[in-house]
């Protein structure tokens, strides 16, 4: 069976823009048939985070990338732009499948 | 729904602010006001993009103004605000911002609803030409409701 991979998708509060961007992921998720599943959190969040990935606002991108604790982080520029979300998604899986 | 979490005092129509940091004080005052934050829970908003970057810019020129609930969250709200004039964030995709949707969450989970038909009207053009033409916070309110009994 394929791999399903495991995203948190973070802001940081985990209470506003994470929701909204997992919910919008969330859809192009299951309409793309992606092997992603989500969490979502704010930057604590990342403490203990053993999945694959981090989606979070593009300008969160640089800090999270430089964080260890980050394994792969992917910014969205615009939340609401589903082929953004799409594109970016399915490069990462792209560049990730075994 | 957004309408649960929206009433007339939480709009502001074409507001003056001579930056970003005015702006998001000017559009969170009547969530202050209103008891749903604490003026610390405004401040944090502002450290919040001064330390991290404009990434409360999540889609062209729409700013989501919201922090940490403990920092002082009181109530779940959101307001709506247009700018008269828009403002750079910063944002390099998203820039200038006219319309600010200040947020206040309490909890996790009691305004996923609110945020899902949030999201729906920020992917429709529609809803943002309306705004435009709304002159009056009972406008705004009455056409979040109807977006709401559609969707």
């Amino acid at each position: 069976m394929a791999k399903t991979y495991h995203a948190l998708v973070c802001c940081r509060a985990g209470m506003g823009s994470s929701m909204m961007l997992k919910i919008k992921c969330d859809q192009v998720i299951k309409e793309e048939g992606l092997p992603i599943e989500t969490e979502h959190g704010n930057l604590d969040s990342l403490i203990g985070f053993n999945g694959d990935l981090v989606i979070t606002m593009s300008d969160l991108t640089d800090e999270l990338n430089a964080d260890s604790r980050v394994p792969s982080a992917v910014g969205i520029t615009n939340i609401v732009d589903k082929n953004e979300i799409k594109e970016k998604l399915s490069a990462w899986v792209a560049e990730h499948a075994e | 729904m957004l309408s649960d979490l929206l009433d007339e005092s939480l709009v502001l129509l074409d507001v003056e602010a001579s930056d970003w940091e005015d702006a998001i004080r000017k559009a969170a005052q009547p969530l202050v006001d209103n008891k749903k934050v604490t003026p610390s829970y405004v401040d944090d908003i502002i450290k919040g993009v001064n330390e991290l970057g404009p990434y409360i810019v999540i889609t062209e020129h729409v700013a989501l103004p919201h922090a940490r609930p403990e920092s002082g969250a009181l109530e779940s709200a959101v307001g709506i605000v247009t700018l008269k004039e828009p403002v750079e964030f910063g944002s390099a995709d998203n820039d200038p911002v006219k319309y600010l949707f200040p947020l206040s969450a309490k909890d996790n989970d009691s305004h996923l609803g609110a945020l899902q038909s949030l999201v729906e009207l920020l992917s429709d053009p529609d809803f943002f030409a309306q705004l435009d033409s709304a002159s009056t916070p009972k406008d705004v309110v009455d056409l979040v409701h109807a977006k709401e009994g559609r969707m």
